[in-house]
């Protein structure tokens, strides 16, 4: 082992994906998702944690520093994580396999098809930096990775809008029993004291403001960036229904169908391609109905991105309150 | 769907030209003689070819070529429960090579396992036994490989799942020669070297087959065990057409407890009907009439 000084110590840095240019906010924040799943794994213990090298950015560090015997880092190779996660379900264990959104999906699709979601495995594939939220680049940005999974037989998908919601992701996740594909971002900024935690149920859609003009539907950080744009748009004198989509996959279809006939526009706001996505399962519940109202899908629009910031990014891409609210307001122009 | 319990229960009367034996589908492990396990690997070979010889063309040349393999670990290494093929303190076993299903359901029907008048339906559209091996058969499939190089991620899964709960199990692995193309074997041989995973045994079936013809004239992929030595793992060398030395590696691997265990078992396609072997075919073409002289030269039943 090569020693190293306290001085250089200091240099040294546990999760790379905070900090740096990597965020803009330099605050500590609560690992929402490293919390719930270590309580879990105190509640279960055939809970078993696979991480590809990338714990911290996963939050994973203190199940690993909780549970050793149970925590298995596998080294950057995406495609056998996956497959040893097969194994250990078959062996009775329930794993949760965590890398970002982009390798855990693109990366070993036919791993994932075969050996978790083929057998119906009771296996979690947990992915982070969702969509646009990386300064990482291309390779990093999963833009389609819910279209990926969306696309497996037998994989339920869950997004939680926000840390507010994410224990209630997580223990959706660890009570469905089958595979689950859990899209997360790491929490920007704490969830206040005054916030309720909410709690979510799969396959069921959250209204979370009743309108009559226009109803969006988001998923993940683009329930956030909805609400606003409801604001500017009510504003303006429009009537906004927002809701909240937390599993895209299954869809809560009646809930769509209902409200797609009450509203002069159906809006889908999604951190992701507009192929194959949110926006894509929305205009298929609603291809199928005989009266609908039109359909705007907010999204990325089937180009690759590059690395900067989320802020730089989402405004790239037309994911910005006002963007949203101005694309909305010019669909529904004569 | 068929599951296997149903298969179990069903009336297990034997398809007329396959004859079976009781003692051979005791629960345990069978300890069968290298004697006893030339009648089981003969059987086997006489089972490929008629059940490849059906569809005209198949995999016959890895069912001939690896029976010895399949024998030795059900009829000799691995506990088995055949009414309970699920059991907790069963050996695992996983078929990476899919495609060598002729002989995979053969070695089931044989041991017990399934219902041997299922080997009548095999590939037939409907029959759970297809051409690339699926769980949908039931538990007595533990994995679903048609997509190759994929098996060593998963038996290592299952040996950590054991280690974890401090289970004696060990998990078995038949591997193609080919699948060393794929990385992901190396992902896994990396693993399962670096965690020092005694409780897995690989059996690489090297037969030099693949689909566009012999490995070495597609990529070369010597030297073999060097390879896997440098990974971490106790490599073992051996004519996989021959018992004897397959159940010494088997033992080998089983007193091995400081890595994982790859047996590297050269096998002959086509072994043990003269006019199939050595060719060189991943697909092989097999009229009724090259059956028929296939099966004279592998002799009639000997019990």
């Amino acid at each position: 082992m090569v020693k190293t000084t306290t001085e250089q110590k200091n240099l040294l840095v546990n999760d790379f994906t905070q900090g740096g240019a990597h965020t803009t906010h330099q605050v500590v924040v609560p690992r929402y998702y490293g919390d719930t799943l270590l309580s879990l794994a105190h509640e279960n213990e055939n809970i078993v944690c696979l991480s590809a090298d990338l714990t911290s950015p996963t939050e994973t560090d203190i199940f690993r520093d909780t549970f050793p015997k149970r925590f298995i880092n596998v080294g950057i190779a995406e495609a056998n994580m996956v497959g040893i996660a097969g194994g250990l379900a078959r062996g009775g264990m329930q794993p949760w396999l965590h890398t970002f959104c982009s390798f855990a999906t693109r990366r070993c699709y036919d791993q994932v098809a075969m050996q978790i979601a083929y057998p119906k495995l009771n296996a979690k594939v947990v992915g982070f930096l969702p969509g646009l939220s990386t300064i990482l680049g291309v390779t990093h940005q999963a833009i389609d990775d819910i279209a990926l999974m969306r696309a497996i037989p037998n994989m339920t998908i869950i997004e939680p809008s926000g840390p507010a919601q994410v224990p209630a992701a997580v223990r959706a996740a660890a009570e469905h029993n089958g595979p689950v594909y859990l899209r997360l971002i790491r929490a920007a900024f704490a969830k206040t004291q005054s916030t309720e935690w909410e709690p979510m149920t799969i396959g069921r859609a959250e209204q979370l403001r009743k309108g009559t003009d226009f109803v969006l539907f988001a998923s993940g950080i683009t329930v956030s960036l909805a609400l606003q744009a409801a604001d500017l748009l009510e504003a303006q004198d429009f009537s906004v229904s927002v809701v909240n989509i937390p599993s895209v996959k299954p869809l809560d279809n009646q809930f769509i169908e209902k409200n797609s006939a009450c509203h002069r526009l159906v809006v889908t706001i999604e951190n992701h391609s507009i192929i194959g996505g949110l926006g894509s399962a929305v205009a298929e519940c609603l291809a199928e109905l005989d009266t609908a109202a039109p359909l705007l899908r907010i999204g990325v629009r089937d180009v690759f991105s590059q690395g900067a910031s989320q802020p730089y990014l989402l405004d790239q891409h037309g994911l910005t309150p006002q963007a949203i609210a101005d694309a909305i307001i010019k669909r529904t122009q004569p | 769907m068929t599951t296997s319990s149903d298969l179990i229960q069903s009336n297990r009367t034997c398809a007329p030209w396959f004859p079976t034996r009781a003692d051979w589908q005791q629960k345990g492990r069978l300890r069968l003689s290298s004697d006893v396990l030339e009648l089981v690997v003969h059987a086997l070979r006489r089972a490929v070819v008629t059940m490849v010889a059906r569809q005209g063309q198949g995999y016959v040349q890895q069912g001939l070529g690896a029976a010895d393999i399949f024998a030795s670990l059900y009829f000799h290494e691995m506990f088995i429960d055949p009414q309970s093929p699920a059991s907790p303190i069963r050996d695992r076993f996983l078929l990476s090579t899919a495609h060598n299903s002729a002989l995979f359901h053969a070695t089931l029907a044989l041991r017990g396992m399934i219902d041997s008048n299922l080997l009548d339906d095999y590939v037939k559209d409907g029959s759970t036994l297809e051409i690339n091996v699926s769980e949908r058969l039931g538990p007595v499939v533990e994995g679903t490989f048609g997509s190759l190089g994929q098996g060593p991620s998963v038996a290592c899964g299952l040996a950590v799942s054991d280690r974890i709960k401090g289970r004696e199990n060990r998990t078995y692995l038949v591997l193609g020669d080919g699948e060393l193309q794929e990385g992901q074997v190396w992902e896994a041989a990396m693993f399962a070297g670096s965690e020092k995973l005694s409780n897995m045994c690989i059996v690489l079936d090297l037969n030099w087959l693949q689909v566009e013809g012999h490995s070495d004239s597609v990529l070369r992929m010597n030297p073999i065990s060097d390879k896997w030595r440098a990974f971490g793992w106790n490599v073992i060398d051996i004519d996989g057409n021959h018992i004897g030395s397959i159940l010494n590696a088997l033992q080998s691997a089983r007193k091995h407890t400081a890595a994982p265990t790859l047996i590297v078992a050269s096998t002959k396609p086509g072994n043990g009907a003269k006019i199939l072997e050595n060719v060189f075919s991943h697909n092989a073409k097999l009229s009724q009439e090259t059956a028929t002289t296939a099966l004279l030269q592998l002799g009639e039943y000997k019990w």
